[in-house]
């Protein structure tokens, strides 16, 4: 029980040790400011910020440079790093059997679940915004999937679609049966795998977006409906004209981080673990290259990919958003 | 009046609906729970076994030193949650309450880290804590806290204290509060929702971190929780004992649940004030 003692006790001190040293950093960076003439009150704010900014040099701007440099070599953690050139790169797009199934699987993921997820979001948030009795008890019924943990939903879900017992093929047998398919093994098979994932993160669907939308439903003016109401609008047609483009900078943001996010899937699938045939996620890849096999070039190059394409994706909605989404006092 | 009578009637089944689709899972995994090994692949299944197996909640946590990875898992969530408020909660305060050149340029920085995938900069940052000889130690999991690694909590934190008014401070300034005083006596006391919220998802970040624990913790005596969890699952070849599985996924989920709607006030405030605000 208490074989740990030692190791506790010395990660307790060096813990206590950081901020004695970022606190030093912090001062001599104040007193510098001070000395080539900034006001004091502008010197504080930077050094209260400081802490942040090491961490950022440190453990983001230095290791995202240094990840792309070790995309370029055969580096791993028993030799040194020697430049390769392009070789990890042409290797994963001409030989790497698994980079493309890779690939295609975590953006048709992303692709889909984030949709899905944002409209299905949405549409919950409607529901729950009528007025009708026992609203909390709904609410909090609709949001328990998403706050429990991605190890316990793996698990749960890995039983669910587990291919001879698992409750959803007991329950669609007979449809099996009548379509003269065989059960599906749902996380071993690369036609199943897509959609067992989507409907598992459809589970959880009530999460964080949800609540931000029931707020965000709140907070559209009322005299938008009344005005609307009186030139004979009707439901759907003040869900379209007036809900929608009053919410939307926030179904942006719902879906710029939902894609950011789904891109980035590796617990999860971690702990449902499909099989190699199925075919396996970005993010997985990058582990099992980078510390399964010990290819961190190759790993890097991966890791590199996945960053190119969330910028990319990300850059495509934001150009986009001027086309769908309403500012309040800006002109369409 | 009977249109509206319908209408309300539907809505209300497709409340209940949801709901119910939503709690099977939940009940599946409670009844599987409680379930002998023998029976678990029986058909059609005991939704409320008989004999409820209870004794395989203590089993499952016996079959692995879980005593230990949740003392680990304890040490690791009150280093990290500790730092973590801390620095978040000054580097808010710097980027809320002063002005210096280049402020806005950072915080948009600060804001564009929340895009970039962590798996980006995971082998160089392996690669800074194994020269520091730290890989094997918790350390990697919480040292980091200290520089405020959350964006999502630092622009909460902020968005928090830029609603606080000024004349608070400038009252404070009169009476001959300095900085300190003022983020201690006005500032920290204004944002308590804030910090609990942020609390709770740094707690929840923490109990469920998996890929930080995976990388870094060789030492089987250092396992983690959530760690523990992916060796309970067995080999890739093994039949995994489903109801030892879900009573530990239970274990797991429990505190951070009890958690949450305990706090679900602080969360939603904290969730939905910055979801809206600019």
């Amino acid at each position: 029980m208490f074989a740990n003692m030692g190791a506790y006790g010395a990660t307790l001190i060096r813990w206590a040790l950081v901020p004695v040293f970022l606190l030093l950093i912090a001062a001599l960076l104040y007193g510098m400011l001070r000395l080539i003439g900034w006001r004091p009150k502008p010197a504080f704010g930077l050094a209260l910020v400081s802490p942040w900014l090491v961490g950022f040099l440190v453990f983001m701007a230095f290791p995202l440079l240094y990840s792309l440099y070790l995309s370029f070599t055969d580096f791993s953690i028993f030799s040194g790093a020697r430049w390769v050139g392009l070789q990890n790169y042409a290797r994963l797009f001409f030989r790497d059997r698994e980079f493309w199934p890779s690939l295609r699987l975590t953006v048709l993921y992303a692709l889909l679940t984030v949709p899905i997820g944002v409209v299905g979001a949405l549409l919950v948030a409607l529901l729950l915004s009528q007025r009708v009795k026992a609203i909390g008890l709904f609410r909090t019924i609709y949001y328990l999937p998403a706050v429990l943990p991605e190890v316990a939903v793996a698990l749960l879900w890995r039983w669910l679609f587990n291919s001879e017992s698992g409750l959803i093929n007991r329950l669609l047998a007979p449809l099996f049966r009548i379509l003269r398919l065989d059960q599906p093994d749902w996380f071993g098979d690369p036609h199943y795998v897509l959609p067992a994932f989507i409907i598992m993160s459809l589970w959880g669907i009530f999460g964080t977006n949800a609540v931000i939308f029931l707020a965000a439903l709140t907070d559209v003016p009322r005299s938008l409906y009344e005005a609307a109401e009186i030139d004979g609008a009707v439901g759907w047609q003040k869900l379209i004209y007036i809900t929608i483009p009053q919410i939307s900078p926030i179904i942006l943001l719902q879906v710029v981080m939902g894609m950011i996010s789904a891109l980035q899937i590796f617990t999860v699938a971690m702990f449902v673990r499909p099989t190699s045939a199925a075919g396996k996620f970005m993010n997985q890849l990058v582990y099992e290259r980078g510390f399964t096999q010990l290819h961190m070039g190759e790993a890097s190059a991966i890791a590199w990919v996945l960053f190119l394409l969330i910028l990319i994706l990300t850059l495509i909605i934001f150009r986009s958003s001027p086309a769908w989404v309403y500012y309040e006092g800006r002109e369409r | 009046m009977a249109l509206r009578v319908i209408k309300r009637g539907v809505l209300y089944a497709v409340l209940v609906g949801i709901a119910v689709v939503l709690l099977i899972p939940f009940f599946w995994m409670l009844s599987t729970a409680l379930t002998a090994e023998a029976d678990i692949f029986a058909w059609p299944p005991e939704w409320i076994p008989k004999h409820p197996q209870w004794h395989n909640f203590a089993d499952a946590w016996k079959a692995l030193p879980f005593n230990r990875y949740l003392l680990n898992t304890l040490f690791v969530v009150l280093l990290g949650l500790g730092a973590e408020l801390a620095s978040e909660t000054l580097v808010a305060y710097g980027f809320a309450r002063f002005q210096f050149p280049g402020r806005d340029v950072l915080f948009f920085v600060l804001l564009a880290t929340m895009m970039m995938p962590f798996h980006v900069t995971l082998i160089p940052t392996y690669l800074i804590w194994q020269a520091f000889g730290l890989v094997g130690e918790f350390d990697p999991l919480v040292l980091r806290a200290w520089t405020a690694w959350g964006p999502f909590y630092v622009f909460l934190l902020r968005q928090f204290m830029l609603r606080i008014p000024r004349e608070l401070e400038d009252a404070a300034a009169i009476d001959g509060a300095n900085a300190w005083q003022t983020f201690w006596h006005v500032i920290l006391p204004q944002i308590r929702p804030a910090l609990f919220a942020v609390a709770i998802f740094a707690f929840r970040g923490y109990w469920n971190d998996f890929l930080g624990p995976l990388i870094y913790l060789t030492d089987t005596d250092k396992y983690t929780m959530t760690l523990g969890m992916y060796f309970f699952l067995g080999g890739a070849n093994e039949q995994p004992h489903w109801n030892y599985l879900m009573a530990m996924s239970i274990v797991v989920a429990l505190p951070v649940l009890i958690l949450f709607f305990a706090a679900q006030r602080y969360f939603v405030e904290g969730i939905t004030f910055t979801g809206m605000k600019e």
